[in-house]
């Protein structure tokens, strides 16, 4: 009989209650209060994820993303800085034991086996992708995916961006990629950087579709069936208290 | 307030901000979109170097790594 993992399934929340509901995943993981859990969620408003380590003036655009409605948050993963469009952009999340049968300890391994699970449900789609090291996922040369992972406590968590229908033009005006002011030359350059998709297909696709596509992929290559779940009230008492921290300035502003 | 910048090969920024006195480093703090575990190792390699002399900061470095179980993914202690 295959293994059972959870599945939470498409919950759209805030930058700050995403971030939450990852860490209280993990930890509630550690201590055997829930199963390995998978996770595909969009944020609302659109947010700008930064990496733990990552400084929030040098990376992120704070004015423009005060004009746009656009949110600003700091991971406890490392890695870097991510736009995570409402419209256009599928996060999955997944975690388990470091020491899972089905997950490799060796940190280089788990990204790739996690990220070939992107690879492969993106492939049923016609999205011919690959994982390249540290931690990115590319398609005809340009990023589709970003990834990051942190182990704690006996916990690997990864959590990672998939492009669908990313609007690339505010994605590189809330980010700062450099301090030059961005102009259309600058937009050319980025755009051969990163893609989505949409673009790489060049069709419509709903989420449905990119969806349905990730839950094969992991299916696939973790050897499980994934049942559609929701968070136990222990994981739902910790996404409250871990929120207030994600939201508080010391946090944010923290690097 | 002197801030230096370091691509790693394969694309990782490690940048430090520091404040340098008489010699003496009394303010540092690495940025960057890096992998550490535990992360929150990085305020503790801080704390090591706040306070040393820079004639000491790569010895520091190198004795922070080897003295504890920090894994860097994608970087390396000599990046840092």
């Amino acid at each position: 009989m295959t293994e059972i993992w959870r599945l939470i399934d498409m919950r759209i929340e805030n930058a700050p209650t995403q971030m939450a509901i990852d860490e209280s995943i993990a930890y509630a993981r550690t201590r055997g209060e829930t199963p390995n859990t998978i996770r595909l969620y969009g944020w609302n408003p659109s947010a700008v994820s930064i990496g733990y380590f990552q400084s929030l003036e040098k990376e992120v655009n704070l004015e423009e993303c005060e004009r746009q409605g656009v949110d600003v948050i700091r991971r406890i993963t490392g890695g870097g800085a991510v736009f995570h469009d409402y419209n256009g952009e599928i996060t999955y999340s997944i975690a388990t034991p470091e020491d899972d049968p089905k997950m490799p300890r060796d940190i280089l391994a788990s990204y790739e086996l996690i990220c070939g699970a992107i690879v492969d449900g993106l492939g049923t789609l016609g999205v011919d992708c690959e994982f390249k090291p540290v931690n990115d996922i590319i398609a005809g040369g340009r990023k589709i995916s970003g990834n990051s992972q942190t182990r704690r406590h006996g916990v690997m968590l990864q959590h990672g961006t998939v492009l669908v229908d990313s609007d690339l033009r505010k994605m590189f005006q809330v980010l700062r990629v450099s301090d030059a002011k961005i102009s259309d030359k600058m937009i050319e350059a980025v755009e051969d950087r990163v893609t989505n998709i949409r673009r790489y297909l060049e069709r419509e696709v709903s989420f449905d579709e990119v969806r349905a596509a990730l839950i094969t992929g992991f299916e696939e290559t973790f050897d499980v069936t994934l049942e559609p779940g929701e968070l136990t009230s222990y994981e739902e008492d910790l996404v409250k208290s871990y929120r207030e921290r994600y939201r508080s300035r010391e946090w944010v502003h923290k690097r | 307030m002197g801030r230096a910048e370091y691509k790693v090969p394969g694309g990782k920024l490690l940048a430090a901000e520091t404040e340098i006195e008489d010699g003496v480093l009394v303010k540092v703090k690495v940025t960057g979109d890096f992998f550490m575990h535990p992360e929150t190792a990085i305020e503790d390699l801080e704390a090591v170097l706040t306070g040393i002399m820079v004639d000491d900061l790569e010895a520091e470095v190198i004795r922070f790594f080897e003295g504890r179980e920090v894994t860097l993914y994608g970087s390396s202690p000599e990046d840092f």
